[in-house]
Formats: structure tokens, sequence, C-alpha cells
């Protein structure tokens, strides 16, 4: 399992080295267009991803000591951020599609909308995967000594929690 | 063999072997009209030299595909074929089809073929592979699903293994992208967009789970090793093979009038592409040597541990060697891409189908394994032909990069004609390698009428 | 592989790890048609552009040439021959062939009609024009 979080860290890096590689060969370009971004939805959405973490943290907290049901919770409160992420980050590509901004405008809108909308794709599937290990929680398919599936289900939501952090930054915020 | 039904496989295989020689044939036909032109024109021009040596490649690789196929799937079902019958049927519709279409190629004008066979009704032909006539085509897609239908009979009722469902799935996806054949806009770049569906999907996606399979299948027999792990690995491999090879396809969007972000996507993913082609190589060597027994076929053997490494050089080295767009941009359409394509369908694909038919096709003659003697002939040709195809890889590459410096980076840049002047060189040591890769081919199909002492069936 | 890293596990990796990408592959395709208008020239794809296609097609042209680098490697691109040549230049040339040049390569007369060489003609304009990222590097092709 984690030769695949790195195969995802390493696809992730590749596009942020390339990021790097081209803002720094058009920087004003890139500067001028981030201008355009809503860094208040974004903070947001950071501050979400960072708190489902923290959740699924706890769910694994829980399941080390048999709470299976307790377990489940946390998973779905972690949802529930997921869940909320996905809903700003919508209203985000929905107003740029609305201005007519697309990933053809310009290189920065390529990655931010290209690279924003694979982190989101990355975010719709560690759901799925955080509903299936809490469902299974919930029929007590986990226990204390038997809980590999809900650690990997955390490791993944971790790295996808890990790009955007590292995503933030890069694409919003600095300059 | 442990069921009777397995042996339709037989006829598909020599089919195969027989297309593959007329492959060669051509082959070698249209490496002498690279530097005497002339030869044969009118009788054969090289586009039509070309269609059928493409041509026949694609299909003697599906009869290998559905031929090994037809052995595995009764074999890891645990079950006999749902129909014997129907495969056979099957077999003559196919190869009738076949060998029309190419007659025709060899016979018709292409532009009579065409108004021949109804292009005009639902245009189709003259698209790079898919030249086919449209009956060829239907004919493509009604024996695919007969021959899915009776493989998902077979596999829905007996043991489901990951290797008959992989490979099921990539006889499915096969025949599914097929249908964008069908699909030829007036919109030259829609037309070449899903072109790529057929032609990249296929090679680079589905197929890679067919000859994922296929390995997997040869290497549990002749190793020994316990099916979990074999079944582990194959998952893994195909798993980064589509993971990277479906937006991988974007190296094909770079410069075709597709919007400039596919250069982003396809760099980063066909970068990547390479991985799932190291893990095969690691897989066969890592399985033969942690193998249980020591199984007689030691061709077989041979044939799968090639097909790791030649597969990894031909499309992974080599197709990352120019699928960066920086790159790309300058060895698009060149020789470049032909050293890649020539080394990438052998290392990958006809070396898969012949490990696969090494491996059954004594069983099939009621043995474990062909005595020593052939053996040793077949493994000779397996170093002529590897090492033959290594040297033409090598020469097209050399001629492609001189092509690309003088027609496209010198101060002062030469036509294509001139430019092609230049390389004869390369070309003609490339003739001469194609030479010696009919040598072995004649010397693999010789393996098969050596007689000796022969390991008895198991 | 380590054995907490079983077979089911990969499993899933391959059938999620498919569907995902597939997934992406269709957004991605779905953008592009959605972008394709401004840059592959379909504006100026008149009935005349239709039929030379065809030609194009029915004489397997792509058997030697290239066109926007895709094809044979036999015999020069044609993406960008109307720039490089010009129309009246690539209506003798077709109509020249085979030049019968001992030892050269030859292409085939293919008894094109006056109409069908204009035709083709604009097909081969019309496929000039599309926006290939300004590629190829140089005219020559």
């Amino acid at each position: 399992m984690w030769f695949f979080i790195f195969a995802e860290l390493l696809v992730f890096g590749i596009f942020f080295l390339a990021y790097a590689f081209a803002r720094a060969r058009n920087v004003e370009l890139f500067n001028a267009s981030q201008l355009q971004l809503d860094r208040l939805s974004g903070a947001i959405n950071t501050a979400l991803l960072v708190t489902s973490s923290y959740f699924v943290v706890r769910a694994v907290e829980r399941i080390h000591h048999g709470a299976a049901r307790a377990c489940a919770y946390w998973l779905a409160a972690a949802m529930a951020c997921g869940g909320a992420f996905l809903l700003l980050k919508l209203g985000e590509l929905g107003a740029k599609m609305e201005a007519d901004i697309s990933m053809s405008t310009n290189t920065f809108f390529m990655f931010y909308i290209g690279l924003g909308f694979f982190h989101f794709m990355h975010v719709v599937l560690g759901m799925v995967i955080l509903g299936a290990v809490a469902l299974k929680a919930w029929r007590g398919g986990y226990s204390a000594a038997e809980h590999t599936g809900v650690e990997t289900g955390a490791s993944y939501w971790h790295m996808v929690d890990l790009v955007w952090i590292v995503l933030f930054p890069l694409i919003y915020v600095l300059r | 063999m442990k069921y009777q039904s397995q042996a339709v496989a037989k006829p598909y295989f020599i089919a195969a072997i027989g297309l593959f020689v007329g492959q060669i044939v051509f082959g070698l036909i249209m490496g002498l009209q690279y530097v005497v032109g002339d030869f044969l024109f009118p009788a054969i021009p090289f586009n039509v030299a070309r269609m059928v040596h493409t041509n026949l490649l694609i299909v003697w690789l599906l009869f290998g595909f559905m031929g090994a196929a037809y052995y595995l799937i009764p074999e890891e079902s645990e079950r006999e074929l749902y129909s014997p019958k129907l495969a056979m049927l099957m077999f003559w519709i196919f190869l009738i089809a076949g060998a029309l279409t190419i007659l025709g190629y060899l016979f018709v004008p292409y532009a009579k073929l065409a108004e021949m066979t109804g292009n005009d009704l639902l245009a189709t032909m003259g698209r790079e592979f898919l030249e086919q006539p449209l009956p060829t085509k239907v004919g493509i897609v009604i024996v695919a699903l007969a021959m899915l239908f009776n493989l998902s009979m077979t596999v829905l009722r007996g043991r489901k293994t990951a290797i008959n469902l992989v490979m099921l799935l990539g006889l499915w996806g096969l025949a599914i992208f097929f249908l964008f054949s069908f699909y030829n806009p007036a919109n030259l770049v829609k037309d070449k967009f899903y072109w790529w569906w057929v032609v990249h999907l296929w090679v680079e996606g589905v197929w890679e789970l067919i000859m994922g399979a296929m390995l997997a299948f040869v290497l549990i027999k002749v190793t020994g090793v316990d099916r979990e792990v074999i079944e582990k690995w194959l998952y893994v491999i195909i798993a980064m093979a589509l993971i990277t090879g479906l937006i991988g396809m974007g190296h094909h969007y770079y410069w075709i009038g597709t919007p400039s972000y596919w250069q982003w996507w396809g760099s980063v993913f066909s970068a990547l592409e390479p991985i799932p082609f190291f893990m095969m190589t690691l897989f066969a060597f890592n399985m033969v040597n942690r193998r249980r027994r020591e199984h007689p076929n030691k061709a077989a053997v041979l044939w799968a541990l090639g097909t790791g490494v030649m597969a990894f050089l031909g499309a992974g080295v080599w197709g990352f060697l120019h699928t960066l767009a920086p790159v790309n941009f300058y060895t698009h359409g060149s020789q470049i891409t032909a050293a890649h394509g020539h080394m990438a369908f052998y290392g990958a694909y006809v070396m898969v189908v012949i490990t696969m038919i090494s491996y059954t096709m004594p069983l099939m003659r009621g043995r474990a394994a062909n005595s020593k003697t052939a053996q040793v002939v077949e493994m000779w040709s397996f170093w002529l032909m590897t090492v033959a195809m290594v040297f033409i890889t090598l020469f097209l590459t050399a001629a492609g990069v001189l092509q690309i410096w003088l027609q496209r980076i010198a101060a002062e840049p030469m036509g294509f004609m001139a430019a092609q002047d230049q390389v004869a060189l390369f070309y003609w040591m490339r003739e001469i390698s194609g030479l010696v890769f009919f040598v072995g081919l004649v010397l693999y199909i010789t393996s098969f009428f050596i007689k000796g002492k022969e390991a008895p069936a198991g | 592989m380590s054995s907490a890293f079983t077979k089911s596990a990969a499993r899933n990796i391959f059938y999620g790890g498919s569907v995902f990408f597939f997934l992406l592959l269709v957004g991605l395709t779905y953008d592009t048609m959605h972008t394709l208008p401004k840059h592959d020239n379909s504006a100026n794809l008149t009935e005349s552009v239709k039929r030379g296609k065809h030609i194009w097609e029915t004489r397997n042209c792509i058997g030697c040439h290239t066109l926007l680098g895709e094809g044979a490697y036999f015999a020069p691109e044609l993406g960008n021959v109307y720039i490089r040549r010009g129309p009246d230049f690539i209506k003798a040339w077709i109509k020249a062939q085979p030049t019968g040049a001992p030892g050269r390569r030859q292409m085939p007369n293919f008894n094109l009609s006056e109409e069908q060489l204009d035709d083709l003609v604009s097909f081969l304009k019309y496929a000039s024009e599309i926006n290939t990222s300004k590629w190829p590097p140089n005219i020559e092709g």
C-alpha cells in the first residue's frame, strides 16, 4: 500500500516541480493570475482538511481500543469535512467557469484547474475509501487486534490532506 | 493439457506463426524500398507493403491472444470451453476474412477496394492501422464478440482466478475500444483524437492486461511459485499500467491540434509508463529465481524472461526516450518513432505470444517439453531474433537522430528526401539485421519439426 | 511485497485506480472537446475539405506520408505542405507521378480529376491551418 501512496506523492511531486519550473519562466503571468483566486475559500478548505485528518486520527485511536462504533462516527465526521471541502471547491471552479476561465486560458490556470481537479478526484476517492472503512467498522469488521484496513484508509486520507497542504500555499499564496 | 477443448488453441497458434512469416517478408520488402526506392514498384508500392506489414502484425497477434485465451481460460476455470465448435468456426471466419483482406490490399487498388466494400456508406478506411475494409472491421467485432461470449460463459460457470478475470477484462476492453474505429469525423483533429482511443488504449492499455495475464499464467506453470504471490504481482503491474497509461495517452496529443495542456498531462504520466514494464522484468526474474521446480521446457522460461527484459527496453526505455513534450517536439514523426515501435511490439507482444506458444505447443502435442535438440534450436532462434531486433532498433534510432538533426535542427535544414539520402547507410544495416531476424524466424519454425527424446507429458 | 499487502488489496487498487484514471481521462476529454473549436480550424471545414479528406483516406496517403507527424515515415510530412509548396506545386506534383527515376522512391499515380485535386488541396490547406502548438519545428516538416 505504501508503494501506491509513494507513487501518488511522486505524481503530485512531479506536477509541483513542473509548476515551479513553469512559474520561474513566467513569474508575472503567474502572479497576475494568482490574484484572481479566492484565497479565503482556499484557506477554509485547508482548515477543513486538517480538521478531517484530526478526526481520522481519532478514528484510528478509537479502533485501537476496540471501539468500532466510535471509530465509524469519527470517520463520518471526517467525511463531512471532506464533503464541505468538495462543495467549496466546486463553488470555486464554478466561479472560474463562469468567468470563462479554463485550462487553456494560460499555464497558471492549467495548473490551478488541472491540479485542483486532480486533487478533487482524490478527495472523492478518499471519501469512498473512508466510507467503505466506516461501513465495515460499523458492522464490526474491525477490532483492536485487526484493523489494517482502518490504518490503510487513514494513510490514504492523510496523503490527500498532505498534498493539499503543499498545493494551497504553492498555488494560492506563494508569490 | 488438462482439458480436451484447450486444443482449439493449436490452429490459432499455427495461423499466428504463418502470418508472422508474411509480416516479416513484407517488412523486408519495405526495408529494401527504403534504400532501393523503386523495388517492386508499381506491383507493390510502399504503402501497400506497409499496410500488409502492420495489418498482419495486428491480426497475428490477435490470433495469438485468442489462442492463448482459449488455452488458459479452460485451465484456469477448471472446466471445458463452453463451445469448442464456436471457437473453431470463429477461427475459420477470422482466417478467411484476414486472408481476403490481405489479398484485397495486394491485388485491388485501395480506392477501388474502398468503393467495393461500402466505404462510401461509412468511411472508416485509410487511417493508419485501421485500413481494413468495413466488412473486415465488422468481422473483427463479430469474431471478438463470439469469442467473448464463449470465454465469459466458461469463466462464469467455472473457477474465477485473477488470471482468467484479467485476461477476460483485457479482451473485453480490446473489443470495446475497437468500436472507436468506426468513428471517423471529417474534423481531422477529432478523427486523430479518437483514433488513439483504439491504438493507444490497445497497446498501452488493455493489451497490457492480456500480456500480464499470459505471462503470469506461464510463470505459475514453469516456476511453481505460489499463485497468491504471482496474482498479487499481476494486479499491481496492471494497476500501474492503467494508472500511468490512461492519461499517458496525452503524449499523443501534443501536436495534433488538441489543447496544449496535454503537453503537461502527457509528459507527467507517460514519464511514469516505464514503471509497470520495469516491474514486469522484476516479476519475471523474481519468480524464476524463486522457482520450486525445474520445468523441462527451458525454452519457454527463456522467452518469458526475454519478454520482461525486451518489453522494458522497447516500451519502457525507448518510449521514455521521446515521450517528454520538449523532446517529442523534435522527434515526433521521425524514425525514432519507428525504432520504438519495432522494439516495443516485439518485446512486449510478439515475445509474450511466443512465450505462450512455446509453453503450450508441446503440451498440445502430447509432451511436457520438446526434445533437447529442438529446444536448443528454439533458443538459437530466440537469440537471433532478439539480437537482430536490438540492432534494428539501434540503427533506426541512429537514422532518426541524424534525420532530426539534418532536417529539423541544423542551421540550414535539409528537405525530407535529402536527409533520407544521408542516412541510407543505417537503412542498409537495418535491412541486414532484418535478414538475420528472418533467419531466426526460419529457425524458430524449424524447431517445431525436430524430433528427439522428449520429456513425457506430466 | 510485505505480507500485510494482500492480493485483495492489490485487486482493489487495480479496479479503483483504473476507474479513477478513466474518469479523469473522460473529464479531460470533455474539456478538450469543449476547447477544440479554438484549435482545430473546424470553422473552415467546407464540403470541399470533407471530400478532400475522403480522397486522402481512400488513396491511403498515410501509408507513406505523415500528417501532423502521424503515419508512415517513408515520404514527407504533409500537414504543412500547403505552406511549404503551395497549391499549384502540389497539384502538378501529384499529376507528374511516378517520376520513374531509377532507384528513387516512387509515388503511384492516382489519376485524380482536376476537381478531386482541388478538394485534396483544400483539405491540405485546412490541415495546415490547425493550431499544432507550433509543430513542426521548421518548414521542412
